[in-house]
């Protein structure tokens, strides 16, 4: 159990003419259970790899316990790892695949037995222990390379996609099984995953971290707990990654600022409100309108006189996807790029090309300044509101 | 990256045994310290040169910490370094010398050789009786004065020798044995001509004539201003050496042994226009690389002929087929070629035998041109069909069938197969194995001097070269073989073997590099 | 090949067999009369393919053992061959195992390790490669003289010498099992590091256990291509009793002294347990062969 602090982390594999990680700078309380998430190749696994002592670190500290680790060798570091491939020794039985470590280590033989058949029970693997990995399914698999972590008592278990593998039904219950390992444990754990549920259902805190733009001072966009993220993404990079399918994005420019509430125009010329605090911009400014698919409210019928309500826009449907107990609607509307996404419940009775009114929820809508920061919300998010 | 990584990885492999890997170098730098030194002191200076790089690479490479990768290279770099590299740079360098048989030495060496040469003066003169005692023989001698001196005792001698000789006691009278007659003496002069006996006084005495023993002295002695430039202590004439013939003259004569020295290009310019020398090289050269192409061809056609033939299902048996085809391959190649010299002999070889009961011609298989080359195609295409053939395979196993199935469908035969499909297909990652294969027989030394020695003699060289023979196997003859074995030359000659293999590798690489990219 | 040719098959198939026999025949030739000839009596050919009355004398020979003729007479064996397959095995065993620890862990360092000039050292080892040894045989044998001075055991004409100078051709070697090396996770040594491995450990422990099949072929060529060189070992052997079987076999049919029949007994009996060898692991040989002519 430890406490991990990353302190203006970079990294770079080419003495510093591309950087692929800025500046992270991370504190990591003793028993949690972080995951790092990002898109493909923003560098996820090279942090982690970082951590546990597999790649150099360019520059910054890094402390575990307080101690500066920067230059120990892996196996001085005392963390333990689970890789995306499980890297289980081929050529060993699981119990010598568990018990390699210990005896690397030196340590006592029946130490070694107590810790392997501890870690095996714990992870019922007993009947397993004289198999050879091959021999093994996915699953039983991803247990020995857990399993091979823990008979060595790490203080930090690092995880690097280690669900990736399997198929879906077995990631839930590994999933399951992970979450209540920790519980258990209650050991420091760092879990590298491009899959938001993962993420969101393991972590007590989540890393969003992104590939590094030209010129971005970092690629640490933002940390907090699932629902913080959800709710009050800090950028548009986060608000976009966060959330399936992808939060909506309507251009607009501020027609006037507020403490608590904002008018705001779109490029299509309706005006919105939203409940940000936009005290500090200045009227006129480019904005970013973000609202979710599943906050978009469909009105009951393509009434004109409906244009006149507040928050309301009339756009054209342009595909329907139904899944049966929801559907999404993609609209063609002209301040958007692509399309105006809306979930549903039930099976959507509406037609391509028609037109409809649809309203969003100003407490429900999220403001980004030009450059992509939020501004403030200023009223609790309402509760999901879904309509057929 | 780089460094780091290394020192990285260095910093865990570091428990203590540092100081163990650090006195272990120091000993074994000790040790090469002291043949260094030997080596400097014997004027081998590139070979201490060489040994002092190695080894301070080495010691770097051991203690350093950001030499760390490197221990995992270092030795073998050191083998290739050692036996490829440094040859190879060594060959280049005795190729501008006249480095041979006849110029073996060094300079200094040859000096020496030179100052050590004695004959025997004739001033003053020892008469001697030879004395004979169980299986050895002893000398007394007598000066002018009457002074004797009595030698230790000697068995029957075949190469020079110096014994010491004591004045005679007056008492013991030197009697202990049976003087011996002068027919006798005769018999043993062959015996008393490798004599040299160290006087009391230090002055060598050898025989000079039947009946005594005269002073030696030395015949050069080296001047004090110049003392490379000798002079004959009989004559006063002087010996001077030629810097550019590698010999000590005196102005007409050359005295030798020879020493070796720098001639510059005149090796290069030796085998571009030296009748005797530049025919048979460039003989040798056109068919070299005939023999190398059509080898690739040959081998090639029958390889890949025999691929696809075996490589068709409804044949059955391939598996035997493949192991049977594959045989000439698994058999030492050394064995094979002797086992076709044997064959293809003359008069009593198998394959003369059956031409004989079958058609009545015995062909002169070693001794006519054609022929003889003939034969070093035939054997080496037997020798190389197999080996393409592996090849081959493997490359049309990763063909997929349904090109196959298409073509068939479109009505193709199955030689049109081969040229539309097969080849085109293959051509590609076949090419670089096919230089490599041209290179290989280019220098395909064993084949020429197991089978032929590289016979036929060509008419007109004043170098041994033959009408099968490569330029790998004539530059050996020049180098290796009995008469007038010259280095210099023959290293000329592998050096340009150099340019034309580094030529094949370059193309090679080039090829390679493009095959992968497109 | 697949191919779809339902029409006349029967016959196609039938010309092709007739047509590889007879090249197998002709392929097969040297093999079946030198077995012929081991047999026969005398050195020289007597004019039939089948021996007419064999006899063992040239296999007694090639054993070492002297032979009776009818006459009464006693043929002592001309040379030893035994102990020239016994100087070759022992050549090839101890050069193969050096050239396989040597090419091993430069290997390792290839693939797995970072370090400068890594690609200039692969590049020139490659295209060194390509340069033989032959050429430089004056050189080489300057260097071993030179050699012998202080340590005579690896000076002229001692096996010795010849063992180490296989050294220089480890550059394929070295190409083939960082091949393999390659195909190997790169996780797996990163576990052992995490688990406490030193780079040496995870080497010996991890990787090397899982790279057995590749070290074998590789052992096995360096085997077969020692136990057939002929060039370096005839300028650095002289002596009856050092030579190897490459070097000493052609004395046989030294045309003062022609031992025809001599040489086919020891001809088989030397090549048939290499030739065993061969295709014992011709598998692994042609695969290794493949890949590395293909990434060469
Ligand atoms: N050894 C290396 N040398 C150079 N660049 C590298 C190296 N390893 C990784 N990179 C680069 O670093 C970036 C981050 O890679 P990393 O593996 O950390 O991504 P990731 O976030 O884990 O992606 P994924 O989700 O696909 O696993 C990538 O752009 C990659 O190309
Ligand atoms: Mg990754």
């Amino acid at each position: 159990m430890a406490e991990v602090k990353l302190n203006g982390i970079s990294k770079s594999y080419d003495q510093g003419k591309t950087w692929i990680i800025k500046d992270v700078n991370l504190e990591i309380h003793n028993g949690e259970f972080v995951a790092f998430i990002g898109p493909s190749g923003c560098g996820k696994s090279t942090l982690l790899r970082m951590i546990c002592g597999l790649e150099d670190i360019t520059t910054g500290e890094m402390h575990i316990d307080g101690e500066l680790i920067n230059d120990h060798p892996p196996h001085e570091r005392q963390v333990g790892m689970v890789f995306q491939s499980y890297a289980l020794y081929p050529h060993m039985t699981v119990a010598e695949n568990m018990a390699f470590g210990l005896k690397l280590a030196r340590a006592d033989k029946s130490i070694i037995k107590q810790r392997v058949d501890e870690a095996a029970r714990m992870l019922q693997l007993e009947p397993l222990l004289e198999r050879k990995p091959k021999a093994m399914s996915g699953g039983q698999r991803q247990r020995v390379a857990i399993g091979r972590s823990i008979v060595q008592e790490p203080r930090v278990f690092l995880f690097d996609e280690p669900l990736s593998n399997l198929d879906v039904a077995l990631r839930v219950q590994m999933r399951q099984e992970l979450s209540q390992l920790h519980r258990r444990l209650k050991t420091t754990s760092i879990y590298v995953t491009h899959d938001q549920v993962e993420a969101m259902t393991l972590a007590n805190r989540i890393v969003v971290l992104s590939p590094l733009q030209p010129g971005a001072k970092t690629n640490l966009e933002q940390v907090g707990g699932p629902l913080e993220l959800y709710h009050h993404p800090a950028n548009l990079f986060v608000a976009g990654f966060i959330g399936s399918p992808k939060m909506n994005f309507l251009n607009a420019e501020l027609q006037q600022p507020g403490e608590e509430w904002s008018t705001i125009k779109l490029t299509s010329g309706e005006t919105l409100k939203v409940a940000a605090n936009t005290s500090s911009s200045a009227c006129g400014s480019q904005v970013i309108i973000g609202i979710r698919p599943e906050h978009v409210l469909l009105l009951p019928d393509k009434k004109q006189d409906q244009t006149e309500k507040d928050n309301t826009v009339i756009a054209t449907v342009s595909t329907l996807e139904r899944l049966g107990s929801e559907s999404f609607i993609y609209l063609d509307h002209d301040s958007v790029r692509e399309y105006l996404i809306v979930r549903v419940t039930g099976s959507g009775l509406q037609n391509e090309n028609d037109k409809l009114g649809i309203h969003l929820p100003p407490k429900q809508c999220h403001l980004f300044s030009a450059e992509g920061l939020a501004f403030s919300r200023t009223h609790k998010p309402e509760l999901n509101t879904c309509q057929s | 990256m780089g460094d780091e990584t290394c020192s990285q990885s260095a910093k865990s492999d570091q428990n203590g045994k540092s100081w163990l890997a650090i006195i272990l170098v120091g000993l074994i730098d000790i040790v090469l310290l002291y043949g260094i030194t030997l080596m400097y002191a014997q004027g081998e200076i590139a070979f201490a040169l060489l040994t002092l790089f190695l080894m301070a690479c080495g010691s770097w490479v051991f203690i350093s910490q950001r030499g760390y990768c490197y221990r995992y290279v270092f030795p073998g770099l050191l083998g290739v370094f050692t036996f490829i590299v440094f040859p190879l740079l060594y060959t280049i360098n005795i190729a501008f010398t006249n480095y041979g048989s006849n110029n073996l030495l060094s300079l200094e060496r040859v000096r020496e050789i030179h100052l050590a040469k004695t004959y025997s003066s004739g001033d003053g003169s020892w008469g001697f009786r030879l004395y004979q005692e169980g299986g050895g023989y002893h000398l007394v001698l007598e000066d002018n004065d009457g002074n004797q001196f009595e030698t230790l005792s000697f068995g029957e001698l075949f190469e020079p020798v110096s014994i010491q000789a004591a004045p005679l006691k007056p008492d013991s009278a030197g009697t202990t044995g049976t003087p011996l007659s002068m027919r006798e003496i005769i018999k043993q002069r062959s015996s008393l001509k490798q004599l040299t006996i160290i006087m009391p006084d230090g002055t060598g005495l050898v025989l000079a004539g039947l009946r005594k023993f005269g002073p030696l002295s030395k015949i050069y002695e080296a001047q004090t201003d110049n003392p490379l430039i000798l002079t004959d202590t009989r004559t006063g004439e002087t010996l001077y050496p030629d810097m550019n013939s590698g010999f000590y003259t005196d102005g007409t004569n050359e005295v030798g042994p020879g020493f070796s020295v720098y001639t510059g290009w005149k090796n290069f310019n030796e085998i571009f226009s030296n009748p005797g020398i530049q025919g048979p090289f460039f003989k040798i050269f056109v068919w070299t690389v005939i023999f190398s192409a059509l080898s690739v061809v040959f081998t090639l056609i029958i390889g890949l002929l025999l691929a696809c033939l075996i490589q068709w299902e409804p044949l059955k048996g391939n598996g035997l087929y493949r192991m049977l085809l594959i045989l000439p391959y698994a058999v030492p190649a050394f064995i094979s070629i002797l086992i076709f010299r044997g064959l293809f002999n003359q008069n009593f070889g198998e394959i003369n035998m059956l031409l004989e009961l079958l058609f009545g011609i015995a062909p002169e298989w070693f001794s006519d041109e054609t022929l003889a080359k003939s034969m070093v195609l035939i054997v080496n295409t037997w020798l190389g069909y197999p080996y393409m053939m592996i090849l081959a395979i493997g490359l049309l196993k990763a063909i997929p069938d349904d090109l196959y199935e298409a073509s068939a469908i479109d009505g193709a035969t199955p030689w049109q197969n081969l040229t539309r499909i097969t080849i085109p297909l293959i051509i590609k990652p076949l090419t670089p194995l096919l230089i490599a294969s041209f290179a290989f027989n280019f220098n395909n030394l064993v084949l020429i001097a197991l089978l032929t020695g590289g016979g036929p003699d060509l008419l007109g060289a004043t170098t041994p070269a033959g009408a099968t023979d490569l330029l790998v196997s004539y530059t050996f003859r020049i180098a290796f073989e009995s008469y007038g074995q010259d280095y210099g030359l023959a290293s000329a000659i592998a050096t340009l073997i150099f340019l034309i293999v580094g030529l094949i590798a370059w193309l090679n690489m080039r090829v390679t590099r493009r095959m992968q990219e497109g | 090949m697949a191919m779809v040719q339902p029409r006349n098959l029967k016959y196609r198939v039938w010309y092709a067999r007739i047509a590889l026999w007879l090249f197998l025949a002709l392929i097969l030739f040297p093999f079946l009369m030198i077995i012929s000839v081991s047999f026969r009596s005398g050195n020289f050919a007597t004019g039939s393919l089948i021996p007419e009355n064999p006899s063992l004398e040239h296999w007694y020979l090639a054993f070492g053992i002297p032979w009776e003729n009818p006459d009464g007479s006693v043929t002592e064996p001309f040379f030893p061959v035994l102990l020239w397959l016994w100087n070759s095995i022992k050549v090839a065993f101890f050069s193969s195992i050096l050239v396989l620890m040597l090419s091993t862990t430069g290997a390792y360092a290839f693939a797995r390790l970072r370090f400068k000039f890594r690609e200039h050292m692969l590049t020139a080892m490659m295209i060194l490669q390509m340069f033989p040894a032959v050429l430089a045989l004056v050189a080489i044998y300057t260097l071993f003289d030179k050699i012998g001075d202080y340590i005579p055991w690896l000076g002229i004409n001692s096996l010795g010498s010849v063992t180490i100078a296989y050294i220089g051709g480890i550059a394929l070697h070295i190409w083939l099992i960082k091949g393999y090396f390659e195909t190997i996770d790169n996780s797996l040594e990163e576990a052992a590091a995490i688990d406490g491995a030193t780079p040496w450990q995870a080497f010996r422990y991890v990787l090397l256990p899982l790279s057995v099949p590749i070290l074998a072929v590789v052992f096995i060529l360096a085997f077969i291509a020692s136990i057939g060189e002929y060039p370096v070992a005839s300028i650095l052997l002289h002596s009856m009793d050092k030579l190897t079987l490459a070097v000493g076999s052609q004395q046989y049919l030294n045309p003062q002294n022609y031992l025809w029949g001599d040489f086919a007994a020891a001809a088989i009996l030397s090549g048939l347990p290499i030739t065993i060898i061969f295709l014992a692991c011709q598998r692994w040989i042609v695969g290794g062969l493949t890949s590395g002519g293909v990434k060469g």
